[in-house]
């Protein structure tokens, strides 16, 4: 008798009977990723904004939130603000926990992504407005802000592709992602290959569709106005 | 296009690897015996089965049972691996191979039985609620309309869903995890097994336990599907221990404050 383990047999009506929870989880982790990309690409830039046009006390504080979000695991942030924060009498949503810590952990690198764009403007274009009439503001808004942006765009999609890869993490704090419910089904069913499996290709058609919208959008900014 | 029909084969490897190494298992005993340790799994937020103690030593009941199984083995009882696992986790990990052995406080139900073998059953269990000192809650029957921490992978989370339908569940990945949601009031309650229940009151002052254990089930030690070699050496083991009076031994030092509570196997 040898009694050795018996090889894996795959079930893939493990994956069919478990796809409609696995869509409900896709829909809240679009739903997540989605409202933190905005949020985070629109916080990026601000910040990066202000590091350039505003005083040294404002440089200085946006590089301290630069460095503490971009140097400590987004777990931790995630546990920060959703175990942390109501022992000191703040308590957020599991919605807001989540979405907070992505959007902040993203948002420290999109402001880096934003300032080498803001950086990589020759300096002549913001003379040149200046001298055709625009206010400083102007110049920045009008001129300035649009070429970096192009400029910062692949590298901005970058990072928005980790946000929604990163979005998983939210699972910890129970939330109903695809994470989640991936390890909701396989913990119960234990078809543990099949169910992540079938999650992992979920992320990857979510990604090519999210690349593919990003790429709609970099050839819209690229187009003259 | 010649990327991508190398994308294609190298999947189709990667696939076939898969079916080569799951095919090539052999019996786990042989395994252990030619490596010369056990690799066990056992948690490390579970007490008094498994924890880690203040110096980062694996500590408990399951872990004694451990080293107890590779003193049998080699002679020696330090020559056994201790993995971390968590109650979603320790199937997979015995599933792909990474562990040997599951001694974590496996509950017993039939829907595990068809994916692991299980061993006689070493100690029973039932569910307990551990709330807030102040809650006024005493039993599920007041969890309607409340929210309920459980562990993800963890029978409670079927019994909750079907004893209170009314209560709204939130799942996390460890007991720690749990804990914390009702000490931050994210949770009314988490009921998880009498037994770490009681002990985690112990350690918390600030909650208490209610109820009277309800649903209870006998854990087991799990080895791999098919294994009836090796899980009939854990039973043999099991029985000597009882026999030799390490098990009451064990259940002393671990169980005496809280006996009156326990159901014994």
């Amino acid at each position: 008798m040898t009694g050795g383990p018996a090889a894996y047999a795959f079930e893939w009506s493990a994956v069919w009977r478990g796809l409609p929870y696995l869509l409900q989880g896709a829909g809240l982790t679009v739903l997540i990723s989605g409202v933190a990309m905005v949020l985070a690409a629109a916080l990026g830039l601000a910040l990066a904004v202000a590091t350039q046009t505003a005083g040294r006390l404002v440089r200085g504080l946006v590089d301290a939130y630069v460095e503490l979000f971009r140097n400590t695991p987004l777990l931790i942030q995630i546990f920060i603000v959703y175990f942390g924060l109501p022992q000191l009498g703040l308590r957020l949503s599991p919605f807001l926990s989540g979405l907070g810590a992505l959007v902040l952990y993203a948002a420290a690198y999109n402001a880096e992504i934003f300032r080498a764009g803001l950086e990589a403007v020759p300096k002549g274009q913001h003379e040149a407005a200046l001298s055709g009439g625009l206010s400083p503001a102007q110049a920045l808004r009008f001129v300035i802000v649009p070429q970096a942006v192009r400029i910062a765009f692949p590298a901005l999609g970058n990072n928005l592709v980790s946000l929604l890869k990163n979005s998983s993490l939210v699972s910890t704090i129970g939330m109903v992602e695809l994470m989640f419910v991936a390890n909701d089904i396989s913990f119960n069913n234990f078809r543990t290959f099949e169910i992540y499996g079938a999650a992992a290709l979920v992320y990857v058609i979510l990604v090519l569709a999210l690349t593919r919208l990003l790429r709609v959008a970099e050839t819209r900014t690229a187009r003259p106005a | 296009m010649r990327s991508r029909r190398l994308a294609i084969v190298t999947v189709a490897l990667v696939l076939a690897g898969l079916f080569a190494s799951a095919a090539s298992a052999q019996s786990t005993l042989e395994t252990v015996k030619k490596r010369g340790k056990l690799i066990a799994g056992v948690k490390t937020d579970f007490p008094p089965f498994g924890t880690v103690d203040a110096a980062g030593k694996n500590v408990g009941f399951d872990v004694d049972v451990a080293h107890r199984f590779a003193k049998a083995l080699f002679d020696d009882e330090q020559q056994v691996e201790l993995v971390a696992v968590t109650s979603g986790n320790r199937i997979p990990f015995l599933q792909s191979g990474k562990i040997d052995i599951i001694i974590a406080t496996v509950t017993i139900t039939d829907e595990r039985r068809q994916v692991v073998e299980f061993s006689e059953p070493y100690f029973m269990s039932g569910s307990l609620l551990l709330v807030p000192k102040a809650s006024s809650a005493r039993s599920l029957d007041d969890m309607a309309g409340k929210t309920v921490a459980v562990v993800q992978g963890a029978i409670q989370d079927r019994d909750v869903e079907q004893l209170q339908p009314k209560a709204t569940r939130v799942k996390f990945g460890k007991v720690s995890e749990a804990v914390l949601a009702v000490k931050g009031g994210r949770a009314d309650a988490y009921v998880h097994d009498d037994i770490v229940i009681l002990s985690l009151v112990k350690e918390n002052p600030d909650l208490k336990a209610v109820g009277t254990p309800f649903m209870p089930r006998p854990y087991g030690i799990a080895v791999r599907k098919g294994d009836l070699e090796f899980i009939k050496w854990v039973n043999d083991q099991l029985a000597r221990m009882k026999q030799d009076g390490t098990y009451e031994r064990l259940w002393k030092k671990y169980f005496a404050d809280v006996e009156g509570n326990l159901v014994k196997p």
